[in-house]
């Protein structure tokens, strides 16, 4: 599970929230510092890893991404199972965005994980003249359920870094206290590659076969022909 | 499938056997040409005669003219049959021969380019930037239309999709909500036809022919879909893109959609399409530059015939560890693509998948896993893709069944990659894009088979870049005997090759036009009622036209219209021999889902 011998923790983060709250926008600036003002609807869910270095330990997140739309919800519980952390985003310039906010905070909470860290996360902050939900209400909000509050702004960059660090100090003050607290993913290396192993000579063979064809036209077909048998 | 010829050892055999030497298919070609095949000079029949009008009166037709083209009345049936000297409703009916069937009709393109003249003459501009592929963009445009502009109205082609309670869900032009009255319009036709009206139970109406307007229904369970166009293409074509729409919905949302309808008949559907409009739109685009949405087969990036193996023994190695496909594709081409023993893959959703794929932008930015669902594999269920683009055009696609398996594939796309750039893959398919496929130019000259050409398609006796070589004493541009283009569709490979454009026929709007030609071709050759066919010679102003259609392949050929029939039909036959020469580069041959 969690491997905090060497201070090293891998950590699963998933980015729940309406469509158009500027989920994809936070993790691009956080992962390539990169900002559009025209970012196009995720689909499905978008996968990013990041490594922040902390003094006490070094956090390697998985990042999912998920797309806003409705016809995803159901399949929310997919990317957010085992997460060590969620972050709920909405879009300070629409209660809507902030009212499905307090419903995914609701699916979260239901769904029963009690080390799961949340955190509310206000975005579009650099749209302060457009804002509708108010920075106390929000506050108030999260306090009452127990949830870290920030807001931020993709654009500007404002808090983002922050909120991701913010995440790292909690889960590596979370890690030695409930190491089962934050399910991290199997090391899928080692697992796949295990799995994997008894292909590997065969597929050393054909790859040499097509090797050797690059360079010398389709011959040698008897010993495709022995593998294709095989 | 039906390559079972085609064993698993395939890449020995010729998957793709030609059953006739090339000098009977000769002799054959020739004596069809006596014989059997039909003839169609150019006939200046405007092909609208028949008046088979039976629902006329009860629908209200007005006989509109030209003076109440521009009138505003939204939300009457009126406002379906706009601006028509001689309005028309057929229902039920199949294209008549004369309308809309191939024969007896007008050039395909002169008729249209008359359309052009005299009905978008006054926003020609915003018609040149959509038929300019180079200049489309992906989105939605025009939201701010409805019905009752004028703009709106004069679009040549519409698509809608709406619910069996009149919901709009999908509009290629215009705000679908705005056009909740017009959805309702065309509801009402729709149920007017099915409950009542014709007495037998199941009466469905497929088409409204309004002058040269049709309007082409396809009902989907509780989804109805409309087009309505005046681009003379044949019901078939347009009623099969309607396919394409519907089959593109059910791999966002799966036919589960359905039940939504059970429980509330009056289910809004548009928040569960939300930021699709760029999909739908890239599949309607791709109607008029895509061969795929009406040839029903795929086409690959050519590529020597190793370099294609390497990439379809990682992928193999790949699919044995429990992905259902996996897909190396780059744009629309495929590079590679394999399956799970016994899953095969539908030309049709590999075509909805990469429109799917390229058309989201959100794939570029990272690797994704989504859910989508292949309609014609398995409609109600969804699969789980994971996508990654390796290069700026080349994604690689990994299906499967299991939700929680992001992070194998994950790992089978880190082993695809490495072994894909060890091998030089990746380079090679930057190399084939760059120098694209077959050119008419290069069309070899003699009828002697070559053994397998060591060069990219076999080009190696003349350098590509420049055009207006000629080999042949047919004066004419493109290739031999006037030949300006071709798609020659393997039928037991499900894969098409076509011809790259060149002179005369650059522009997009060119392009279109002959596809629009290939199309109407290919629905009279495959047309049930007087098919079908085995050739078909057909000369306009704009083209001689020729096809032919074996039992394994179907070959559609363009040339310059003043051509010689005698020596185009021996150029088919050299295009046919040229493809089987280089087969081994252009087809993915024998590891293929079909061969299962």
């Amino acid at each position: 599970m969690a491997r905090t011998g060497n201070k090293n923790i891998q950590a699963k983060l998933v980015l729940l929230g309406d469509m158009g709250t500027g989920k994809t926008s936070m993790v691009l600036r956080f992962t390539k510092g990169q900002f559009f003002d025209f970012q196009e609807s995720t689909i499905g869910a978008a996968f990013f890893t990041q490594v922040l270095s902390l003094n006490e330990a070094t956090i390697k997140f998985d990042i999912w991404d998920t797309a806003g739309q409705e016809r995803y919800h159901s399949l929310a519980p997919m990317y957010y199972r085992g997460a060590a952390a969620a972050v709920v985003v909405y879009d300070i310039t629409s209660m809507d965005s902030f009212e499905r906010a307090k419903k995914w905070v609701i699916e979260l909470q239901r769904q029963g994980n009690p080390n799961l860290i949340m955190f509310l996360v206000g975005n579009k902050v650099d749209l302060e003249e457009k804002r509708k939900v108010g920075n106390e209400e929000a506050e108030q909000y999260a306090k009452e359920n127990g949830l870290v509050f920030l807001e931020t702004s993709a654009k500007t960059a404002q808090n983002v870094n922050e909120l991701f660090y913010e995440i790292a100090k909690r889960l590596t003050k979370k890690v030695p206290s409930r190491p089962t607290g934050m399910k991290l993913h199997r090391r899928p290396q080692e697992t796949g590659r295990r799995r994997q192993l008894p292909r590997f000579p065969q597929l050393f063979v054909r790859m040499l076969v097509y090797q050797i064809e690059l360079h010398c036209g389709p011959s040698d077909l008897k010993i495709k022909a022995a593998l294709n048998e095989k | 499938m039906s390559s079972s010829d085609s064993s698993s050892s395939s890449s020995v055999d010729d998957p793709n056997p030609n059953p006739k030497p090339l000098d009977n298919q000769f002799e054959s070609l020739n004596l069809e040409q006596e014989s059997e095949s039909t003839i169609i000079q150019n006939d200046d029949g405007e092909g609208q005669q028949d008046q088979e009008s039976s629902l006329n009166g009860s629908l209200n037709v007005n006989r509109n003219n030209h003076e109440q083209d521009d009138r505003i009345d939204g939300g009457h049936v009126t406002s379906v049959l706009w601006r028509r000297t001689n309005s028309e409703v057929e229902v039920d009916g199949p294209s008549s021969p004369s309308s809309s069937g191939y024969a007896g009709e007008r050039g395909s393109s002169g008729a249209s380019e008359d359309d052009e003249i005299h009905e978008v003459a006054n926003h020609g501009v915003i018609d040149g930037v959509f038929d300019s592929q180079a200049a489309w963009l992906p989105g939605k445009r025009h939201v701010d239309e409805d019905d009752a502009s004028i703009s709106w109205r004069k679009r040549k082609k519409h698509f809608f999709i709406l619910s069996h309670s009149g919901k709009p869900i999908y509009s290629r032009y215009g705000d679908e909500h705005k056009l909740a009255g017009f959805s309702a319009t065309l509801q009402a036709i729709i149920s007017f036809v099915e409950n009542g009206y014709m007495d037998e139970l199941g009466d469905r109406i497929k088409l409204v022919r309004a002058g040269k307007h049709q309007v082409v229904f396809l009902v989907k369970g509780p989804i109805y879909l409309v087009c309505i166009s005046c681009t003379e293409e044949p019901y078939e074509s347009l009623r099969g893109q309607l396919e394409l729409i519907y089959g593109q919905m059910i791999l966002i949302l799966t036919k589960a959609v359905n039940r939504c309808f059970e429980k509330n008949p009056k289910f809004d559907m548009t928040p569960l399409l939300g930021g699709t409009d760029v999909v739908f739109s890239s599949l309607i685009h791709s109607f008029s530059w895509n061969p795929a949405t009406f040839l029903h087969a795929y086409t690959c990036l050519p590529l020597a015939y190793g370099t294609r193996q390497a990439a379809g023994a990682i992928l193999q190695d790949v699919a044995d560890s429990g992905v259902l496909f996996a897909i190396l594709m780059c744009k629309h081409k495929v590079v590679s693509l394999v399956g799970a023993q016994k899953a095969s893959l539908h030309p049709d959703d590999m075509l909805l998948l990469s429109n799917f794929i390229m058309s989201s932008e959100s794939f570029r930015t990272s690797e994704s896993f989504s859910p989508i669902c292949l309609p014609r594999y398995n409609p109600v269920a969804f699969l789980y893709a994971y996508v990654h683009y390796l290069d700026v055009d080349t994604y690689l696609m990994l299906l499967t069944t299991s939700s929680d398996a992001f992070y194998h594939l994950k790992d089978c796309r880190i082993r695809i990659e490495t072994v894909l750039l060890k091998s030089n893959v990746l380079s090679e398919v930057q190399r084939s894009m760059l120098d694209g496929g077959m050119h008419v130019e290069d069309l070899p000259g003699d009828l002697l088979p070559r053994s397998g050409s060591a060069s990219h398609l076999g080009q190696h006796q003349q350098p590509t870049d420049s055009p207006g070589r000629f080999r042949e004493p047919f004066v004419g541009i493109g290739g031999p005997a006037g030949l300006w283009h071709f798609i020659y569709r393997s039928i037991y490979l499900d894969q098409y090759v076509s011809s790259e454009f060149s002179a005369p026929i650059n522009s997009p709007r060119q392009q279109k036009r002959l596809y629009r030609a290939y199309q109407k071709l290919y629905a009279s050759m495959h047309d049930k009622g007087n098919g079908p066919h085995k050739t078909q010679f057909r000369r306009d102003e704009n083209y001689v036209l020729l096809c032919w259609v074996t039992p394994d392949f179907e070959l559609y050929t363009a040339f310059d219209p003043l051509a010689d029939k005698g020596l185009a039909i021996k150029t088919c036959n050299r295009v046919c021999q040229w493809v089987k020469d280089v087969e081994n580069e252009i087809f993915l041959l024998g590891a293929s889902p079909f061969s299962w």
